[in-house]
């Protein structure tokens, strides 16, 4: 039982170990490589998630036995390893899932150069999931920044090289204030691990010291993070580096690598600062509004697009701000909310991703609606997924994004009036719009047109299908059996403290 | 009766549309006595569970917390799933003749049988998280039957159908929560569920949100101005506008604002609040509004659902008087109301089928060529008028009384409406039967020559209606009954 | 025989025999037609007799709900309304016989007229407000048919006008229903009337309009301002028999329920005083006036009547609202004498249509010379609805003035006589002309071409009947002053 300790530590150098290893191997063995990695991921993680779970408490683990404040620590708990789980369920799915294009798409001497980078990211993720270090998570967050930037690039073309270099360029931005945010806080503290951060604030806070720098230090942090996840005002690197790298990057990155960053958040909030303290600063306040208008606004704009990844990309910014509306709740009920939000979104949207790009493969390769008419009845397990995740994007209930709508709604209830009435009203109206452009791409897939598109062969999108159905299986099961997961995000929220 | 059992009569239909679509029938005939066998067991069902109540739940899905998909049968629930249960197996026997024009029947059946299930689901839900599930699965497999023909007004209207339904169910939606919330349970109890005591300082705040949920559920029920979708949704075949969108999906609506207002948010928190006559003067000025879109409308089928969206607010009206007689008058009305409504959306149907005809200036002279159809299209026509004798009178009748004993002004205004409604009403219908026996002098007759009345499986369902609404207009008093020791919190 | 069977019978009988007509399409030929109207309306004449000659009773039918049972009875003053519209029917349904000859279409006519009968039946015999509005709807409906019986674009319009004007009037009496099912110990009607004081206490405002809106709503039906429109527009159209139907009886059946609604639920002294009775004397006493100034700028024949019509019935409308036990008797008098005269004024101007074709005033230049017996019936019951000493008419006008100088309500005392002699005048100034042009052509008359046309037996002999009946009641009032006072003392 206690050699199950390890095992984040172990997924965390496999990872790395893999991207180094992938990078000497042709495409297919590095394919088949990062698919065992990740596969072993998994497993990892759910031991470790069943460890966890079993005793009930989390485990710090000291990287190379230095005790702290020099050495590096992970800790885990149990929201820590689900997510990690959920992570890797989500990367192999999307990896599997955008394989076809893959092929089609990347220069083949370049296809182990993917999986290095998709390893590479794993790995930083995990690091920004379990890292207990505020300079770790920084480096990491580079590393992920990177290793996103390839994944946009790698599909050589104009238009991703532009949005690669949107992409850079922002999420430098975050960095930088992140950076700055992390040595403020580290001045002022003199510590670098979490929990010794903590306890330092708390004591600054307690003898009213050093009130401007730790603010600022918060407001560059959160913003930073903000400016890396997309929320509303900043997303304007978003729809093109989702809507035209490859799909499987499109998935990755609107599922995963997003999450990294607000996990992170998340961890600052609670490890770092205390949530007592930064429900008292103002700084949610301004996530909150933020939240509340990315989730009318990326819906404006997903209604104007006329293309479906980028719309699917425009979706992403409104749900990022049910996230930080969640956050901006201030309770630990919004909290809870947003991760299940999370959860929900990763599920969702990433099989969006993957279903649309079948669509579009059945419609001569185009991703304007008008073209894709009929799509649903050309490449019927892609139609279907489709509009699973429409719907669980609308919030009916039977899907994830029910769920998540039941919890944002059941946070906003319970908090004073002035933010209650904006997050109730946000969530309807957002809903109408999430209906107006998903609903209106599902009638247009299923409306019949005479064209003389090649209906896709079951044979040769075997792969996909099996993916798809795959999402459905995890979608539906997230929607009727959440209990247990809310259950284990409270327990790990708790954890946290 | 075993609890189990209403797990059955919601699933059973949803496994036969399923069965339709993968059994490949050797014909036709075999596909429909598969369909109507498959629809009459469930009915019968129903009806032997109704018979015999189960007393206890049966919870399907655990969500999270004590969010819970649960079913349960009470008074209001016996009357919805009795209704509905009753109707679905006549509209099913007439939309095998009618869908012999049409194609990709499987399609549509399969989606028909499901609904039945989902409507059931609606009526028999313990609490108003399940409820708003079905009403949401409802909105989805209805889209379907819309789409039906796949033409570009059929995609438009379904398009508009589920802007509506969805977005109207996110107001709802708002509303749950409340009731989960600020709710000592959220099951459905006559009297209401609210703690109102400790969120003394909160009334103004719930009544704000009760108006928005029963706005939000009032999409599917049709009030103003969220009642664009129902006209446009004509477009889909005659039993879909008919079943559906003149009772099954709407009844929902209507349906559910009754649970919101006497189950969930309770009478005594509503009554005489800024709130009731909010609602109220919402539904009076539906009921208006919709006859006089439909004396304006000239095809048949949009004035009928104009006319339907009148005859919901009469509904709503009740349930806005918030007393117990105001219910009576409401159930009395959604009772009345679906078998006159899908009757004379049945005439109109077998009209458009036999002839082709769809607008009322075309219909000259044919009651003589189909007696049978025209001469129920008048009875429906004078039942819908509110003649003493049918059917239309005694819901009228009800709901008026319940708005004369309230005493309250407002409620006044509201009879003012109903009648303003009849003779709009008797305009719009009566239109269509003067043109259709008394064609002008100059009319020849030979251009209507082969128009002829359809045959059984369309006239059997047209003909119990009828009987229906001359029972429910003559002898009303057993289900009077029935409805008054609902009101009453009896049953 | 039993009262209730013998009630229901004469409701049933018309209705069922009529239905069985319109049904049975073999009944094509015309004469086949005529032979089983015939029988069917003797049968139906002897029903009512039957009826009319029976005891009072109340005969409950059944509950349509357990608030609103199905009643009827009979009693004096149904009789009264009865025996009238039933007289008037039978002879226009004589009439009918030749002259439904050159419109077509027996089976029908005939049919919806057997059916009319029976919804009259049952409007007199009705024993509670519900069962009276039941059968007001269905009288409705039933006469529809009658007045679009030509299917030209303007008798269907005319219909639908007559229609949705009726149906209005019934939905705004139906108002006044609901209300008064709530405030009244019973719906049934009972002499005096049956409000619950104690439960009306506070909420008289609102019994107020509602008895308004009842009062408007059932004069609908009576042609009273400013509703009054349909009636002018829907009987010209009509076939003659019908409108004699009409403007005669079924118009009678608005003022059987004004009657009902004061009398037997509101009570006269509920009434009394308040605004409703103002407002309902000041709309009548309009609607005299403005009939008669319409009716003598009208230059067709039977528009002319029907505007006469509209005046006419709000003298019958102006005595009840007077509200007093002689204007009443003059009100009740001049039902009898009105739908006498008006069924007889119809049918002369059947006949004339039906002989020569002619529709306008202008064009009955010398027709006394062609038609004598006619155009003599014509005038002595043109004397009778001015008013004019022995007929009908005078008495009940007298009844009418007098009761108007009693009830000393300030005002309307001294206008409505008043108004009553101006309308007398302008009523001679409408129906003296005919006669006299009729008989009197003017020099330049060429006397020559004319030769005697008089219609036909079945024809003459209802309007010789009546025109005789209108100066039998003026020669003989007594007997039906006598059977009035003696119910009406009980109403108020």
């Amino acid at each position: 039982m206690e050699f199950l300790r390890n095992f984040p530590c172990f997924s965390l150098i496999l990872t790395m170990c893999a991207s180094i290893v992938s990078s000497g191997m042709n495409g297919k063995w590095a394919r088949r490589l990062n698919i065992v990695v990740i596969v072993a991921v998994g497993l990892l993680s759910s031991a470790a998630l069943y460890l966890t779970v079993t005793t009930n408490q989390c485990y710090v683990y000291k990287m190379g036995r230095f005790p702290a404040p020099w050495g590096n620590e992970i800790r885990f708990g149990v929201l820590e390893t689900l997510m990690a789980l959920f992570f890797s369920i989500i990367m192999l799915l999307s990896v599997l899932g955008g394989r076809k294009h893959l092929f089609e798409e990347l220069d083949p001497f370049k296809e182990n150069l993917y999986y290095v980078l998709v390893n590479l990211l794993m790995s930083s993720l995990l690091a920004l999931i379990y890292t207990n270090d505020l300079f770790t998570a920084y480096v990491f967050v580079e590393i992920n920044t990177i290793s996103a930037c390839g994944l946009i690039m790698i599909r050589e073309s104009g238009h991703t090289l532009e949005a690669a270099t949107r992409y850079m360029i922002m999420s430098l931005i975050g960095s930088g204030l992140l950076l700055f945010g992390l040595c403020i806080l580290y001045g002022i503290t003199g510590h670098l691990l979490m929990s010794n951060i903590k306890e330092q604030v708390a004591l600054l806070v307690a003898t009213d010291q050093y009130h401007i720098p730790l603010v600022v230090a918060i407001v560059f942090i959160v913003v930073g993070l903000a400016v890396k996840s997309a929320l509303f005002p900043f997303h304007s690197w978003l729809p093109d580096s989702y809507g035209y790298s490859t799909a499987s990057s499109a998935a990755i990155l609107s599922s995963l690598v997003s999450k990294g960053y607000i996990f992170l958040l998340i961890k600052v909030f609670y490890r770092v600062i205390g949530f007592e303290i930064i429900t008292e600063s103002k700084i949610l306040n301004v996530l909150f509004v933020f939240g509340l208008c990315g989730m009318i606004f990326g819906s404006l704009s997903a209604i104007k697009e006329n293309d479906i990844r980028r719309m699917i990309a425009f979706s992403s910014v409104a749900q990022i701000g049910y996230i930080y509306m969640g956050f901006g709740l201030r309770t630990e009920a919004g909290i809870i909310a947003s991760v299940f939000h999370i959860f929900s979104h990763a599920a969702s949207k990433s099989m969006l991703f993957i279903s649309a790009v079948g669509l579009t493969d059945v419609s001569g390769k185009s991703k304007k609606f008008l073209d894709l008419t009929g799509a649903g009845y050309r490449n019927v397990i892609a139609g279907i997924t489709f509009t699973v995740g429409a719907l669980s994007m609308v919030g009916v209930p039977l899907f994830p994004g029910f769920i998540s709508k039941i919890l944002f709604a059941r946070a906003g209830v319970s908090v004073p009036l002035n933010r209650m009435l904006p997050t109730l009203i946000c969530l309807a109206v957002s809903t109408i719009l999430n209906t107006v452009y998903f609903m209106k791409t599902v009638l247009r897939i299923y409306t019949p047109v005479k064209t003389d598109y090649i209906n896709i062969k079951w044979k040769e999108n075997l792969c996909c299908g099996i993916v798809c159905i795959f999402f459905i299986i995890l979608n539906i099961a997230l929607g009727m059996y959440s209990e247990p997961i809310v259950e284990l995000i409270s327990r790990g929220i708790a954890m946290f403290a | 009766m075993n609890e189990v059992m209403l797990l059955f009569i919601v699933l059973f239909p949803f496994a036969a549309g399923v069965l339709v679509s993968l059994i490949p029938f050797k014909n036709r005939k075999a596909m429909l006595i598969f369909i109507e066998t498959a629809v009459i067991i469930n009915s019968i069902m129903v009806w032997m569970i109704l018979l015999n109540r189960p007393a206890g739940t049966f919870t399907m899905l655990k969500f999270s917390g004590n969010l819970s998909v649960t079913f349960h049968i009470d008074g209001l629930a016996t009357v919805f799933a009795g209704l509905v249960s009753l109707l679905w197996p006549l509209a099913t026997l007439y939309s095998f003749e009618y869908m012999k024009h049409e194609n990709h029947e499987k399609i549509f059946f399969t989606f028909y049988v499901i609904t039945y299930g989902v409507t059931l689901g609606i009526a028999t839900s313990a609490n108003i998280l399940s409820m708003y599930f079905f009403y949401e699965l409802l909105t989805l497999v209805t889209t379907p039957l819309v789409l039906h023909t796949l033409k570009r007004e059929a995609v438009l209207a379904a398009r508009t159908y589920l802007y509506y339904s969805i977005g109207g169910a996110a107001f709802a939606f708002i509303g749950m929560i409340f009731v989960i919330i600020y709710g000592s349970t959220s099951d459905f109890i006559y009297g209401g569920v609210m703690n109102i005591a400790p969120h003394a300082e909160n009334t103004n705040l719930l009544l704000f949100i009760y108006v928005l949920a029963f706005m939000g559920f009032g999409v599917k029920a049709a009030v103003c101005p969220f009642c664009a979708w129902l006209p446009q949704a004509g477009v889909a075949p005659t039993p879909v506008t008919a079943l559906l969108h003149a009772v099954a999906v709407v009844k929902s609506g209507a349906f559910a604002i009754m649970r919101l207002t006497y189950y969930s948010f309770g009478t005594d928190f509503l009554k005489g609040t800024w709130a009731q006559y909010t609602v109220m003067g919402v539904t009076i000025f539906t009921i208006v509004f919709g006859c006089s879109m439909a004396v304006k409308e000239r095809h048949i089928k949009r004035r009928l659902a104009y006319s339907t969206i009148s005859n919901l607010s009469y509904i709503l009206f009740g349930v806005t008087i918030m007393t117990p007689l105001g219910l009576v008058g409401a159930l009395t009305h959604l009772v009345c109301h679906a078998v006159m409504k899908i009757c004379s959306f049945f005439c109109a149907g077998a009209i458009m089928y036999k002839t082709e005809k769809s607008y009322v200036y075309e219909l000259d002279g044919l009651g003589r060529k189909m007696p049978m159809t025209f001469g129920i299209f008048t009875v429906s026509a004078l039942a819908l008028m509110g003649v003493p004798g049918l059917c239309g009178f005694i819901s009228k009748f009800n709901l008026a009384k319940a708005a004369v004993e309230s005493q309250n002004t407002f409620s006044y205004v509201g009879i003012g409406a109903l009648l303003i409604s009849a003779i709009l009403t008797a305009i719009y219908m009566m239109g269509i039967v003067v043109r259709a026996y008394f064609p002008r002098q100059d009319f020849d007759q030979e251009t209507i020559a082969d128009a002829k009345d359809p045959n059984w499986m369309m006239l059997l369902p047209l003909g119990l209606f009828t009987v229906a609404m001359l029972a429910l207009g003559l002898y009303p008093t057993p289900l009077l009954e029935l409805f008054r020791n609902i009101a009453m919190g009896l049953f | 025989m039993n009262e209730s069977v013998s009630l229901l019978a004469a409701i049933l009988f018309p209705v069922l025999s009529g239905a069985v007509l319109l049904l049975l399409k073999k009944l094509n030929d015309r004469r086949k037609v005529l032979i089983y109207a015939g029988i069917a309306m003797g049968i139906a004449g002897v029903l009512i007799l039957n009826a009319l000659l029976g005891k009072e009773k109340e005969i409950l039918l059944f509950f349509l709900t357990e608030d609103i049972p199905i009643v009827l009875k009979l009693d004096n003053m149904g009789k009264w309304f009865l025996a009238i519209m039933s007289l008037i029917w039978i002879l226009a349904g004589i009439f009918s016989f030749p002259y439904m000859k050159h419109e077509g279409k027996e089976r029908r006519y005939f049919g919806f007229y057997l059916i009319t009968l029976g919804a009259m039946a049952g409007l007199g015999c009705a024993g509670n407000l519900v069962t009276m509005y039941a059968f007001f709807e269905f009288l409705t409906l039933a006469s529809f048919p009658l007045v679009i019986h030509n299917q030209s674009r303007e008798a269907v319009m005319a219909g639908l006008k007559y229609l949705f004007y009726s149906l209005f009037g019934a939905y705004m009496a139906l108002f006044g229903l609901f209300f008064l099912c709530r405030y009244t110990d019973t719906i049934s009607f009972i002499p005096g009337g049956t409000l619950n004081m104690e439960l009306a206490k506070g909420n008289e405002s609102v019994l107020l309009l509602a008895a308004c809106l009842m009062i408007v709503g059932f004069s609908v039906k009576a042609g009273m301002f400013p509703l009054h429109a349909w009636l002018p527009t829907a009987h010209p159209v009509a076939p003659a028999p019908a409108s004699a139907l009409l403007s005669g009886v079924i118009v009678k059946a608005g003022v059987l329920a004004v009657i009902r609604v004061i009398f037997y639920e509101f009570g006269a002294d509920f009434i009394r005083g308040t605004w409703v009775q103002y407002v309902f004397m000041t709309l009548s006493l309009i609607t005299v006036f403005m009939g008669s100034m319409l009716a003598f700028r009208e230059n067709g024949l039977k528009k002319r009547l029907a505007y006469s019509t509209v005046s006419q019935l709000s003298y019958i409308l102006f005595g009840i609202a007077l509200l007093n036990p002689v204007a009443l008797t003059g009100s009740l008098l001049h039902v009898a004498g009105h739908a006498v005269i008006k069924c007889a004024l119809f049918l002369c101007a059947g006949a004339v249509i039906f002989q020569t074709g002619i529709t306008t005033v202008d064009g009955l230049k010398g027709i006394g010379k062609k038609m004598p017996v006619t155009i003599w019936c014509f005038t002595i019951v043109s004397l009778g609805l001015i008013g004019i000493p022995p007929t009908g008419g005078f008495i009940s006008k007298w009844y009418l003035a007098v009761g108007a100088l009693e009830s000393g309500i300030k005002g309307f005392q001294y206008a409505g006589p008043i108004v009553l002699l101006v309308s007398a005048l302008l009523t001679a100034g409408y129906l003296l002309p005919v006669t006299i042009k009729g008989f009197f052509p003017g020099t330049d008359f060429d006397y020559g071409e004319t030769k005697k046309c008089e219609a036909g037996a079945a024809m003459t002999i209802p309007i010789v009947i009546l025109a005789a009946l209108s100066v039998l009641i003026g020669m003989f009032p007594n007997t039906f002053i006598e059977f009035i006072s003696a119910f009406t003392a009980g109403l108020m």
